[in-house]
């Protein structure tokens, strides 16, 4: 009989404490929902949304070209506005692809058709790494993977970019 | 590159693809009203200038600190002091420098600085925000990016 009391009062005394707990992480989660929910503002950097980068489906041939645009980053301390760029064009199954021009060496900028000695491929002007126009590294060269890919979507005729992934993930 | 901890991390493990250093040159004073707004405006400038460069060639190019001095001071103190800065670069294995700068009268010393002076002329003011100064800056950062790629 003492034993059993004993036994309910330790759930009870578990029960008070799980709810306790419980409460206090469950406040802590939805706080910050509900300022969001009430404050749009307050949504943190909009790095990783879509952005129209002001090119029209129609205009994208299968020559790439270079667009340019521009984020919101928080990034600790520092809030700015950083430019984007990508390389977008459509592929032999008229896939629209936009890669960005980051070189996976060390990242300088890369060009479509930077060098007069190698056409038909991104070129990269620090240590002469290339790519062939689908994004994948020329063996031999530098670089040691394939461009990155943004993450898209078209809306209305006009192109947006997410965030740039590795090939494969995007 | 610049010299931000993150970076030189890598640049430690990269340094032999790493071999130009990129120093902007930029007076500073607070001595005479008339020039101040068009001094800091240009320092702006030179600071954006200096970083989109670097971000087009980020995985040769080093941007180290602004070198900043007096606009009216004695440009051969000036002068030694800059390629002590440049000596102490050269430890590293670094093979080339460029001076970038909106001041005209380092035009003149060019000879006994040690390295490439880059001199632009600037806008005296203008909107940061607008079209034309991203357009404008953008322009002359590609003109820029060429003419160091020729030094290579
Ligand atoms: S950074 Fe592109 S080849 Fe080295």
């Amino acid at each position: 009989m003492s034993e059993k009391k004993q036994q309910v009062s330790r759930r009870q005394f578990l029960n008070y404490t799980l709810t306790g707990v419980g409460g206090f992480m469950a406040a802590g989660m939805l706080a910050p929902m509900l300022r969001m929910a009430v404050d749009p503002v307050l949504k943190p950097s909009a790095a990783g949304d879509f952005v129209n980068v002001g090119l029209a489906v129609e205009d994208i041939t299968t020559e790439p070209q270079r667009v340019d645009w521009l984020v919101e980053q928080v990034d600790g301390w520092y809030e700015s506005e950083v430019s984007r760029s990508a390389w977008v064009f459509k592929d032999e199954n008229d896939n629209i692809k936009a890669l960005s021009p980051i070189c996976k060496h060390l990242g300088c900028v890369v060009s479509w058709e930077g060098s007069e000695d190698y056409p038909n491929e991104f070129f990269c002007p620090c240590h002469d790494g290339r790519y062939y126009k689908d994004g994948t590294n020329v063996p031999n060269t530098p670089p040691l993977e394939p461009l990155d890919e943004y993450e898209q979507k078209v809306e209305n005729g006009m192109l947006f970019l997410g965030m740039a992934k590795p090939r494969g993930e995007a | 590159m610049k010299w931000i901890k993150k970076d030189l991390q890598q640049y430690i493990n990269a340094k032999e693809y790493v071999d130009t250093i990129i120093m902007p040159l930029s007076p500073y004073h607070l001595s005479k009203d008339n020039d101040l707004g068009k001094n800091a405006f240009q320092r702006e400038v030179l600071s954006v200038f200096t970083k989109e460069i670097e971000t087009e060639l980020t995985g040769r190019v080093m941007l180290i600190p602004t070198y900043h001095y007096l606009k009216n001071t004695n440009k051969q103190d000036e002068i030694s002091r800059i390629n002590e800065w440049v000596h102490d670069a050269e430890t590293q294995p670094f093979q080339q420098t460029f001076f970038i700068t909106f001041d005209s009268s380092w035009k003149k010393y060019e000879n006994e600085l040690e390295g490439t002076l880059l001199w632009f002329p600037s806008m005296h003011s203008g909107d940061f925000q607008s079209k034309e100064m991203h357009s404008f800056i953008r322009d002359q950062v590609s003109e820029v990016v060429d003419l160091i790629r020729s030094y290579w």
